[in-house]
């Protein structure tokens, strides 16, 4: 495997004594579209933040293509296009203006580049009106444009999906998708839709009051087997528990008359079977396939912020 | 890395594109036209265009250091209150020398209106005063012993553009410091006015320390004619301290710039 494009190890910031973000260590290979999930106020923008290096690192190193944010910055940001937050441009500029600003500060960015970035993200027909003319979702596109101006060989988009329609979302997530795959290109997204990195990104990462908390693989092999959840609806509840139990499963209450057990296709027929042998009635039989919603839920507790 | 003067270019954008600009520049030159006028009308043409020219500029040279901090005061602030600042600072640039393309393009902006100024009181002072002029009428605003008109006031003009830069570099530390161009435009101007109303007082003190009071220097065109606000004090000394308060802002707004977590 190829060295990684970014490398994040035991990064942490603390304001104040508070840790914002607590030793987080990832890695980010080229070609891949890589999601950054976690609730709100858990430290998303700020590790963003670090990565792009408009905050500093209290400890840890983040390194883009080899050069470290903090050391070598000018050669770090050079392959990284990014939005923070919101895209905010200059209202007071026209949307080819501002994309002309941001082209003049690295070197070898032609108007037919500009002309070119303008006709993906589709504004043609309004590039030339004021930015402060412009809906959330046209204001969003034209954040994607400055971002990519320069072909980077990183995209950090921080809640791409902000402000725009479902073909707008459709059409993002093709195109990121696109870029990663046929460019390779790494692409690093933060969200809090669940749904939406499930359809977007090849791994997820999720955080938690600056804590990785786990980092899954959502397309590929693996994402299919695991994971899987049968609920077994049953005449006497605890009897089942029992008897599985013997039998070295271990399951838990579902409900009044169902009890549920972690099981792959294979096994659930031999709980069936094991059940029946021990007189319960079994009424029926449901895989219950995790979503990432679930996962992400069961992962951060489905804790409040605070 | 790469070529610095884009940076000026976009900087140059950002300032020419907004209305307000044009808006302070009209203003001047309105106001060097209707001040010609009315000495025209209630004080007959009878007068040396360099009088008139002396006196706007003396006048009006205000409104360009205002202006010139109103500029300066946004610069760094607005982009912040925008958040701007986020996708500006994630270039292959240092922070410092965005900062720098921002600093030279608002004394751009300051010499520009300066330039205005002088060329439009000068050239609408003759248009007035100046054609099929009286050959007896000399200029009187200046000491009897000083050469010409043009070069008094060049060095009028040299001498308080010096004290634009230090007023200017000092509201564009606070615009740095602390991100809101209200309070960059309220303090700069409360030192600039508020300040040189009492200054005379102050200036009467006997104690030490006042000699390096930076408000003391602000008004170097007091050597012109030959009479500092305090004895002993001559136009050396008063730059030398200019020079320390500049150097301290300048290191402080970088210093301040460069470390900053962007977190708006």
């Amino acid at each position: 495997m190829q060295e990684p494009i970014v490398k994040l190890q035991n990064v942490t910031k603390k304001i104040g004594k508070r840790t914002i973000i607590d030793r987080l260590t990832l890695d980010l290979p080229l070609g891949e579209v890589f999601g950054f999930l976690g609730p709100n106020g858990s430290g998303k923008t700020t590790t963003i933040r670090m990565m792009v290096g408009l905050m500093s690192l209290t400890e840890g190193e983040i390194t883009i293509g080899g050069h470290s944010i903090t050391k070598q910055y000018e050669k770090a940001i050079r392959h990284v296009g990014a939005i923070v937050e919101n895209p905010e441009m200059y209202k007071y500029l026209s949307g080819y203006d501002n994309l002309i600003h941001y082209a003049r500060m690295i070197p070898g960015i032609t108007e037919h580049r500009v002309h070119e970035v303008v006709k993906l993200v589709g504004l043609e027909g309004r590039i030339r009106d004021k930015v402060k003319t412009y809906s959330l979702g046209m204001r969003q596109r034209l954040g994607v444009a400055q971002a990519i101006l320069h072909k980077p060989q990183l995209l950090i988009l921080d809640e791409p999906t902000n402000g725009l329609d479902p073909g707008g979302i459709r059409e993002l997530r093709d195109y990121l998708r696109q870029l990663s795959k046929e460019e390779g290109i790494a692409v690093f997204v933060s969200s809090h839709l669940l749904s939406e990195m499930e359809l977007m990104c090849d791994r997820v990462a999720i955080i938690q009051n600056g804590k990785l908390i786990d980092v899954r693989t959502i397309r590929g092999e693996n994402a299919a087997k695991a994971n899987n959840r049968v609920v077994i609806e049953v005449d006497r509840t605890q009897g089942a528990l029992d008897v599985l139990l013997a039998a070295g499963v271990s399951g838990v209450l579902e409900g009044e008359s169902s009890i549920a057990v972690d099981a792959d296709k294979e096994s659930t027929a031999a709980i069936n079977a094991t059940l029946v042998a021990a007189g319960i009635k079994v009424y029926g039989i449901r895989a219950q396939v995790k979503t990432l919603e679930d996962q992400f839920l069961e992962v951060t507790g489905g804790e409040r912020i605070g | 890395m790469g070529n610095f003067l884009p940076l000026i270019q976009n900087e140059n954008m950002k300032i020419y594109r907004r209305p307000r600009t044009w808006v302070m520049s009209g203003i001047l030159l309105v106001l060097v036209i209707a001040i010609s006028i009315m000495w025209l009308i209630f004080g007959g043409r009878d007068a040396s265009m360099w009088d008139v020219a002396f006196l706007e500029s003396s006048i009006l040279f205000l409104l360009v250091t205002i202006f010139t901090v109103v500029i300066a005061a946004g610069g760094v602030a607005e982009e912040f209150t925008s958040g701007t600042i986020k996708l500006l600072l994630i270039r292959p640039w240092s922070r410092s020398k965005i900062l720098l393309s921002k600093y030279i393009s608002i004394m751009l902006f300051a010499i520009l209106l300066a330039i205005l100024l002088f060329a439009s009181t000068i050239l609408i002072n003759w248009i007035c005063f100046g054609i099929n002029a009286d050959p007896a009428i000399k200029p009187g605003f200046m000491g009897i012993d000083q050469a010409s008109p043009v070069s008094y006031m060049l060095k009028y003009y040299g001498l308080t553009l010096i004290s634009l830069v230090v007023t200017v570099t000092l509201a564009f530390m606070l615009s740095t410091v602390f991100r809101s161009s209200g309070l960059a435009i309220g303090m700069a101007l409360f030192l600039l006015l508020g300040v040189n109303s009492f200054i005379g007082l102050i200036a009467m003190l006997k104690y030490e320390w006042i000699d390096y009071l930076l408000f003391i220097h602000l008004n170097l065109t007091q050597y012109l004619d030959g009479n500092p606000m305090r004895d002993g004090m001559t136009l050396g000394f008063s730059l030398g301290v200019l020079a320390v308060y500049y150097v301290i802002f300048v290191a402080l707004t970088w210093y301040v710039f460069s470390k900053r977590d962007v977190a708006s």
